[in-house]
């Protein structure tokens, strides 16, 4: 099946396209992406890269340029991997599909549900601990919120971004920061101490696989450098949980804090995060178990890996053609 | 008790599975956490630990006890 996949950046501040890639090799694959500046696109794993049209520009012009890639390439599937960019796929996943092209995502439901200003009220339902969190438009709001949850308070991004403000000049840059770049509403939450862990998983109404893991070390915008897989049953019922209330289909993310029997969930993203290569090196191989869902193959459930398994991140370097870039700028394609 | 779960490797470190926490540790740590895991308790641990090493007891228990408030801020005890 040749499958396009989209995120591509593969910087200190990667996407998930490059380790969804790396999960596929073996399939015939088409990049997507929004700047001839990502390193994935020059790191081999793609037959052809394809330039798309920001999300922010809307969804006719992204179906014109699918249209024309499908065109051109013949793609039968894609996975995007991108916050910004996936409510247009979850809206018009059932469009995709009359055009011949497979996709493995949530309903527009579930992704609306799992939103960060939404969590709080989604948290009860799964009888999780989720810290105090207040939605803020404007200064004022930013005020009255750190007032009532007090300093230290997490500044978060709707979709992107988070910082952690100690006093109110710090949450005021922070404000300003965020909504300059990604709009608003912003989230004021509260801090919880304790142990971060995370969760990958992927699901079709029932959780099929999943990896839980601990950060070791963080880049300084909170992206996982190195982390080890762990072992953790709350965890585990958690996302089961998850997928058992909402039915679930597709790949997701759960980030927690264990602070000692208390467990708080911190957030849910709707897609694989860009450490999920660290479960395809376990033997859990999400992406593949997607695909085969698309082929109509059958999945085994991948439940058990090994723990104490260290995951590294590093950095290497490729030399290419300069007019490589410059078609892929001029041309939006390569 | 998270200390149920740690497993101590070959370079003294102690790691809780379920948490992906390490601790770098000694023998006597060691030793102590391994009588915690067999279910023998404060007292019990300095009794042996006194006997085994031919301390005074009330030696071992200040150190036995500095031990045990370090787990409880690690929160591996209750």
């Amino acid at each position: 099946m040749k499958i396009a996949i989209s995120g591509l950046n593969n910087t200190d501040n990667p996407a998930p396209g490059i380790p969804v890639a790396k999960s596929l090799k073996g399939h015939n694959l088409i990049g997507l992406s929004y700047d001839p500046n990502e390193p994935g696109i020059y790191q081999g794993f793609f037959e052809k890269i394809y330039l798309m049209p920001f999300p922010s520009v809307g969804w006719e012009d992204t179906k014109e340029r699918i249209l024309e890639i499908k065109r051109k390439s013949n793609i039968e599937a894609i996975i995007p991997n991108l916050d910004a960019e996936l409510p247009m796929y979850i809206k018009n996943q059932n469009l995709l599909k009359d055009i011949g092209i497979k996709t493995f995502l949530p309903s527009l439901e579930n992704f609306e549900m799992r939103e960060k200003r939404k969590l709080s009220e989604f948290s009860k339902k799964l009888g999780v601990k989720h810290p105090k969190t207040i939605e803020v438009i404007s200064l004022d709001d930013l005020i009255k919120a750190v007032k009532e949850i007090g300093f230290p308070v997490m500044v978060k991004g709707n979709y992107y971004k988070a910082y952690i403000a100690y006093n109110l000049d710090e949450a005021v840059e922070y404000f300003y920061k965020i909504s300059n770049e990604w709009g608003f509403p912003l989230l004021i939450q509260e801090v919880i101490s304790g142990v971060e862990i995370n969760y990958v998983g992927f699901a079709d109404g029932e959780l099929l696989g999943g990896v839980g893991i601990k950060k070791l070390t963080t880049t300084e915008l909170g992206k996982v450098w190195s982390a080890i897989s762990i072992d953790n049953k709350e965890l585990l019922n958690l996302a089961k949980k998850f997928v058992e209330i909402t039915g679930w289909r597709g790949a997701f993310e759960l980030e927690a804090i264990v602070n000692g029997n208390e467990i708080y969930l911190i957030e849910i993203n709707p897609r694989f995060p860009a450490w999920v290569y660290f479960a395809t090196a376990l033997g859990i191989n999400l992406p593949e178990m997607m695909v085969d869902l698309m082929e109509g193959k059958k999945v085994e459930k991948k439940l058990n890996y090994p723990f104490e398994k260290m995951y590294i991140r590093y950095v290497e370097e490729t030399v290419t053609d300069f007019s490589q870039f410059t078609t892929l700028l001029t041309k939006k394609e390569l | 008790m998270l200390i149920n779960e740690m497993i101590i490797d070959e370079n003294g470190v102690a790691f809780i599975p379920s948490l992906g926490i390490s601790f770098q540790i000694n023998e006597t740590a060691k030793e102590i956490i391994e009588l915690l895991k067999e279910g023998k308790t404060k007292e019990e641990i300095v009794k042996i630990l006194s006997e085994k090493y031919e301390r005074d007891w009330r030696e071992v228990y200040i150190d036995v006890e500095d031990f045990f408030i370090k787990l409880k801020v690690y929160g591996l005890i209750q």
